[in-house]
């Protein structure tokens, strides 16, 4: 299922994420960006898994557990519904 | 094709002042890999966390600095290391062979002392509750005695009755300094306690007053309170002097000296406000070396810090043992130790950083003790990288109270080593089980059996 963004959001280069609604501001870390610019581009959040295993050097049972913890977080913060 | 190394995923919501915390200071992300070029997670390793590391270098350094800063302007001048502070052998050992007496509270700090070799009269014996024995081995060995209340004063002159000899002896006194005062030492100045209290000892004639003592509190970053304490014991020395004919032999200001960790309720951090060691020296020196003693020599002047000395010198290594998110969102992180080892997050905000290089993005993190109770919380406010299970922190300036004060409790507590000079010494051992239960014993009643019944678990 694709991921849902709760307001208009927008990304630059060095990681800083602009909410436009809301006027907040963030930071995300690269691993952060890679996966937010895969759900940007409308990516279903199960097909994202793979892609980080294979873009990163990390396992699959770690990889789950965080990105679990982020797709989580961005929804606490009110950037996904 | 080569894969990129992985971090874990992060966001950080800006706070309204955007990165920069309170103080305009970016968050501490600079990882603290090494100390004194022993690598961190090689010591953790070898010695396993959690672990306490002292550096001797700094040990030694923070004493030279005290040492120098008062000798140079009060000649006759002797620092006390406070023994309670942290009293691990091998750092009053060290502190001894740089040149400090100890200030011990109890029989067993003395015979700490005692024991490491340290000479009967370098021992200032102060505290609340001395027992006899112990007072009378103390006037033996020729140390100092620092009187409390009346009742020590009583078994002190039936100890000089029983030696057929007059004592000398200190008195100790306080004074309203501070906010509230410190009241439970000694006799009160203002209210005319000490006075008496000097009148009492003198007029027994079995009591010599030589010294007096005063500790005004602890972690004091009030210059004044030395100031004004330092006049006071002037005023009380001249009017002792004009109406028993008592004459000093040393006069003793006691510890209280801040460190470089900041209190919970301070609003800047301890780098802007803790004086200086010549800010502390010039506030007790110039007024005690500007007294008006009427052409007598000053007294020896004795100083007792603890804290301002091993707090700063000593590393705790810790282990990161789990994340979570909490209900509203923030970061977690549950520690391989807990507040029993380090008591003093009781006053302190902790501040501490990552040994790990977790790249640039911090986030706003409450840190847990191990400990399975609500209240170990270690830090509720710090700003982290991303750690994962086994990664490793450190947290500096650690050496005041809490190795004396820390209690065994769930957990065994770990080993200390000493860094040195490129080696490392273990100075204390980590805990065991056996050493823990040593002095237990099961009565033969209570034993449970030992083999499993016949048809057992069926
Ligand atoms: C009599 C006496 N001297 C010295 C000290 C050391 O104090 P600090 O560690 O604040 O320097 C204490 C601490 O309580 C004390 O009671």
């Amino acid at each position: 299922m694709a991921v849902k963004f709760t307001n208009d959001v927008t990304l630059s280069k060095s990681g800083f994420l602009f909410d436009h609604a809301s006027g907040q501001t963030y930071t995300l870390n690269p691993t952060g960006q890679f996966i937010f610019r895969l759900l940007e581009q409308g990516e279903e959040s199960e097909r994202v898994l793979p892609q980080i295993v294979a873009e990163f050097n990390v396992s699959e049972s770690t990889a789950r557990k965080d990105l679990d913890d982020f797709l989580r977080q961005l929804h606490e913060l009110g950037i996904t519904e | 094709m080569e894969k990129k190394p992985y971090m874990k995923p992060t966001i950080v919501r800006h706070t309204p002042g955007g990165v920069l915390n309170k103080f305009g200071r970016p968050p501490q992300t600079v990882p603290m890999r090494r100390i004194e070029g022993f690598d961190v997670s090689e010591l953790a390793g070898e010695y396993g966390s959690p672990l306490f590391v002292l550096s001797v270098r700094e040990l030694k350094r923070k004493y030279r600095e005290l040492d120098r800063t008062f000798r140079t302007r009060y000649p006759d001048f002797q620092l006390a290391y406070s023994y309670k502070t942290n009293y691990l052998k091998s750092v009053c050992s060290i502190l001894h062979q740089e040149g400090a007496w100890a200030e011990v509270v109890s029989g067993f700090e003395y015979d700490i002392a005692a024991d490491l070799g340290v000479p009967g009269g370098r021992i200032i014996f102060n505290g609340p509750y001395k027992t006899r024995g112990e007072l009378k081995r103390a006037f033996e060995n020729g140390s100092i005695v620092n009187i409390d209340n009346y009742d020590e004063m009583q078994v002190i002159e039936d100890l000089a009755e029983e030696f057929g000899r007059t004592l000398d002896v200190g008195l100790r006194i306080n004074m309203d300094l501070n906010d509230p005062p410190w009241h439970k030492f000694g006799f009160n100045y203002e209210s005319g306690q000490a006075f008496e209290a000097v009148r009492r000892a003198t007029s027994g004639g079995k009591l010599n007053v030589v010294g007096l003592h005063m500790h005004t509190g602890t972690y004091v970053d009030d210059l004044t309170i030395y100031s004004r304490g330092a006049q006071g014991m002037i005023d009380f020395y001249r009017l002792i002097r004009d109406n028993f004919g008592v004459r000093l032999k040393y006069w003793d200001l006691g510890g209280g000296f801040a460190s470089m960790n900041t209190l919970h309720w301070a609003y800047l951090p301890a780098e802007q406000t803790t004086p200086t060691v010549d800010q502390y020296a010039d506030a007790i020196c110039s007024v005690l070396l500007a007294a008006d003693l009427g052409g007598e020599e000053p007294p020896k002047l004795f100083i007792e810090p603890g804290r301002a000395i091993v707090d700063d010198p000593f590393y705790l290594i810790t282990s990161v043992a789990a994340q979570k998110r909490l209900p509203n969102g923030r970061r977690a992180v549950v520690l391989d130790t807990g507040m029993n080892m380090i008591s003093s997050v009781q006053w302190y905000r902790y501040q501490f950083q990552s040994a790990q290089d977790s790249g640039t993005t911090v986030e706003d993190t409450t840190v847990y003790g191990a400990l399975c109770m609500n209240i170990d919380v270690i830090n509720h406010s710090l700003s982290l990288p991303p750690v994962r299970r086994g990664e490793l922190l450190v947290i500096p300036r650690v050496g005041a109270y809490n190795l004396s004060q820390s209690w065994q409790f769930i957990y065994l507590r770990p080993a200390v080593i000493a860094i040195d000079d490129g080696r490392v010494h273990v100075i204390k051992r980590a805990e065991t089980r056996e050493y823990v239960q040593q002095f237990e014993q099961v009565p033969e009643d209570y034993s449970l059996p030992r083999e499993p019944a016949d048809g057992a678990a069926s």
